[in-house]
């Protein structure tokens, strides 16, 4: 055993001299920051003020007789989530463990800071985010049902959070749900641009490129805050709420990289494939809907899913247009100068959920990369 | 493209002119839908505008600014020489976008060069052989490409720029650089006036020696050439150099002299650069990880040593394969500075934003930020083209 692990110290660590040297550096500055930070969390950092403060950061100014529409939400959230990996990952026994002892942290820590009864429906929630999972795996539904649910999901989210009015949306629900949404509505406009980048038709072809290059180099901030602006300016009697033309914006925007992301795909779908189809006398419009993006699509799915990422990290620029997103919503609790001390435990927290999130997206289309390119060859 | 002409053959002549028709009739409709949207996009915003009693024009451009900026420079003219100052509320709107544009610029040119050059870092970090800097590497990659710029940002300014010491407890590195919240400093260069034509000449030869050794190639051309460059810095500094070295010298409210980064830049420049190296740095892995096998194994078999290898036979190569993706990478950073404005950083973005609340010409600033932004990546793009054609032009398979 221990020659074993000095075996792997000397490849792995003390190699040659410069490895030495890089590790005899190293190895005493990492023990000091991990003391240090370890020493901080557990000793010296006042978690309290996440627990006073988490109902802002979830859900901002969201009326609190009104939370259940946002507990609702959260369940089906979770309940669409599971769906979603039933697609592709199989539930299996070490999966199962992790989401546990997940679930048990999460709602442990959500009972301790805010009540017992958040952390009962936090568990509630996970609980049928795990039985969606488990059921779309066994049950061989066919994708496009799955699909419809999910969708069906996203428009009751919506029916359900929308009464209280969209100005109070806020915190993480509105980072989450204005990702799912922004992500959802990118995916027809960005096919279409697709296809007209790669149409037959010169005019389209020009106008299609002509809008992806533009909107590829303006900042993504400058694009929301504008359609925010002109809208108003367009129809002066209809106010549209900041969300909605928040949304718009983010759209057309990512609209132009899902564009690009799928015309990769387009390319990726062989020749003959196509040839094939014409010499059958199948009119354009079939052999795109039917032969091309099917295809096409398959290709891209991990490429779009990496994408939700992007939008759920350049959701933080709502604040332009004075919607209150978590990141937001952490620094107005900074702003209450009562906790005005407390900068680093609301930026720990903040960016753990963030990495905890971004990390889940990050893994998911790795495993979708993995998982189609095994059902390809 | 071969099947459509093998149809155009099969079909009639009277049926393929109506279907060329029928081509053109679509081309036309799309080309007037579409002209007729942004049309009457225009159209519709100049007329709102208008019910507000503004009328399309860049004749703002030249009014009084009226306000001012944390920081910034302006051309501007003194006697005959055009000379850069400091941005004033007497200064005109266009200058303030000026201003605002060259504080974009000093951003993310500083940014390019740093996240390039940690990002090659960090890069060959990940492949290292030594368990811990591998995965420092990789620990550091994923967690910034997986939280997003603006909270790193934020973070940079609220928790770690804004928490440095005060003014007056400004610590102090090396004697030479000042640290504390109201900004970085560090040591700047001044001319001195006394200095003859001689020490000026002699400063020319070394720069020039310097930069032919990096340039060309060859072992003993270079050592010449790196003797030729050490003894013109010996002797401009012994008849006295023209250039002198400007150390700040920390004061009650701040430091004098030397180059002074304000706390907003200074945050903005860590978090992109910190950001930006993390996303070169998986360029500069994959595209290692792209050269063949056989390149490591063949440099092995010559006794070659690892960082011999990478230095000489694996980096220029990979200096070739992720120039275009550097070039995207560069466009987004440069979009990413518009950022600056959640923490107060006067780039362009922000300034546009306080000239249109001012003005109220909202439409015509977007215009010219849009143009600006697009020439910059299009500046961009084409110089790494250049570059590219270059390197990969002769020579190259």
């Amino acid at each position: 055993m221990t020659t074993v692990v000095l075996r792997w110290l000397h490849r792995n660590l003390f190699a040659k001299p410069f490895d030495t040297a890089l590790s005899l550096v190293v190895i005493p500055t990492l023990a000091w920051a991990g003391y240090a930070f370890a020493h901080w969390i557990l000793v010296e950092a006042h978690w309290e003020v996440i627990g006073g403060s988490l109902k802002v950061l979830m859900t901002g100014i969201y009326p609190a007789d009104q939370l259940w529409r946002a507990w609702f939400s959260v369940a089906t959230l979770c309940a669409m989530f599971g769906a979603g990996l039933g697609l592709s990952v199989r539930p299996g026994r070490a999966a199962m463990a992790v989401v546990a002892i997940v679930a048990a942290v999460i709602a442990g820590t959500i009972a301790a800071a805010v009540g017992v009864s958040a952390g009962l429906l936090t568990t509630v929630a996970i609980a049928l985010g795990v039985a969606a999972w488990i059921a779309v795996h066994h049950s061989y539904l066919d994708q496009r049902i799955v699909l419809s649910g999910l969708l069906a999901g996203v428009v009751a989210i919506f029916l359900v959070l929308s009464p209280p009015g969209f100005e109070v949306w806020g915190g993480l629900l509105l980072s989450v749900v204005l990702t799912i949404a922004v992500s959802i509505l990118t995916l027809p406009f960005g096919i279409l641009l697709a296809l007209g980048r790669q149409s037959r038709i010169a005019s389209l072809r020009v106008i299609s490129t002509a809008y992806i290059e533009t909107m590829r180099s303006v900042p993504l901030i400058l694009v929301v805050y504008w359609i925010w602006i002109i809208v108003p300016l367009l129809a002066p009697d209809s106010s549209v709420p900041s969300l909605l033309r928040g949304m718009a914006g983010y759209a057309l925007f990512f609209a132009a990289y899902v564009a690009e992301y799928v015309r990769s795909g387009l390319q990726a779908v062989p020749k003959g494939q196509i040839e094939a189809a014409r010499s059958l006398a199948m009119s354009s419009w079939t052999l795109n809907v039917d032969i091309v993006l099917p295809q096409a699509l398959r290709v891209v799915v991990p490429s779009l899913v990496g994408q939700i990422l992007d939008i759920f990290n350049g959701a933080t620029l709502v604040f332009i247009i004075g919607l209150t997103d978590f990141l937001r919503a952490g620094q107005m609790i900074l702003a209450d100068p009562q906790n005005s001390g407390r900068t680093y435990e609301i930026y720990v927290f903040l960016f753990a959920v963030y990495f905890a999130i971004g990390g889940a997206i990050t893994y998911a289309s790795r495993r979708l990369e993995a998982h189609l390119a095994r059902g390809s060859r | 493209m071969t099947t459509e002409i093998a149809e155009y053959h099969t079909i009639p002549p009277a049926r393929r002119r109506l279907l060329i028709a029928s081509r053109w009739l679509v081309q036309a409709a799309i080309v007037i839908v579409v002209a007729a949207l942004v049309i009457w996009l225009g159209l519709a915003v100049r007329e709102a505008l208008a019910r507000k009693g503004i009328h399309f024009s860049f004749g703002y451009l030249g009014n009084i600014a009226n306000f001012s900026l944390s920081e910034g420079l302006v051309p501007s003219r003194e006697g005959s020489w055009p000379v850069l100052e400091p941005f004033s509320p007497s200064h005109s709107n266009l200058q303030a976008l000026l201003a605002g544009l060259w504080n974009s610029l000093k951003v993310a040119l500083s940014a390019i060069v740093l996240c390039t050059i940690f990002g090659t870092l960090v890069g060959i970090g990940r492949l290292s052989t030594n368990w811990l800097v591998r995965n420092l590497c990789f620990g550091l990659v994923e967690a910034v490409r997986n939280t997003p710029l603006l909270i790193q940002i934020v973070f940079w300014y609220f928790a770690v720029v804004l928490r440095f010491p005060p003014a007056s407890a400004a610590s102090n590195w090396f004697g030479s650089l000042l640290v504390s919240r109201s900004g970085v400093y560090l040591p700047g260069l001044v001319i001195s006036e006394s200095a003859g034509f001689a020490s000026w000449a002699l400063l020319a030869i070394a720069v020039a020696s310097a930069v032919a050794c990096i340039v060309l190639r060859g072992p003993r051309r270079r050592l010449i050439l790196l003797a030729v460059t050490i003894s013109a810095l010996i002797a401009t500094a012994l008849i006295g150099s023209p250039l002198g070295l400007d150390l700040p010298v920390a004061t009650r409210f701040g430091a004098r002299g030397g180059f002074a980064l304000s706390p907003e830049m200074t945050a903005l420049l860590l978090a992109i650069v910190v950001n930006s190296s993390a996303y070169v740095a998986e360029i500069v892995r994959g595209a290692i990880e792209a050269l063949p096998k056989g390149q490591w194994e063949a440099s092995a078999s010559l006794g070659l040593s690892r960082s011999h290898t990478l230095r000489d036979i694996i980096l220029p190569q990979v200096f070739r394969i992720v120039l275009p993706s550097l070039a995207n990478r560069y466009i987004s950073l440069t979009k990413d500075t518009s950022l600056g404005i959640a923490i107060g950083f006067p780039d362009l973005f922000n300034v546009y934003g306080t000239v249109s609340n001012q003005t109220g010409r909202n439409l015509e600033g977007v215009v010219i930020v849009m143009l600006t932004y697009l020439a910059l990546s299009w500046i961009i793009s084409a110089c790494v083209n250049a570059v590219n054609a270059r390197v990969n032009g002769r020579g190259a398979r």
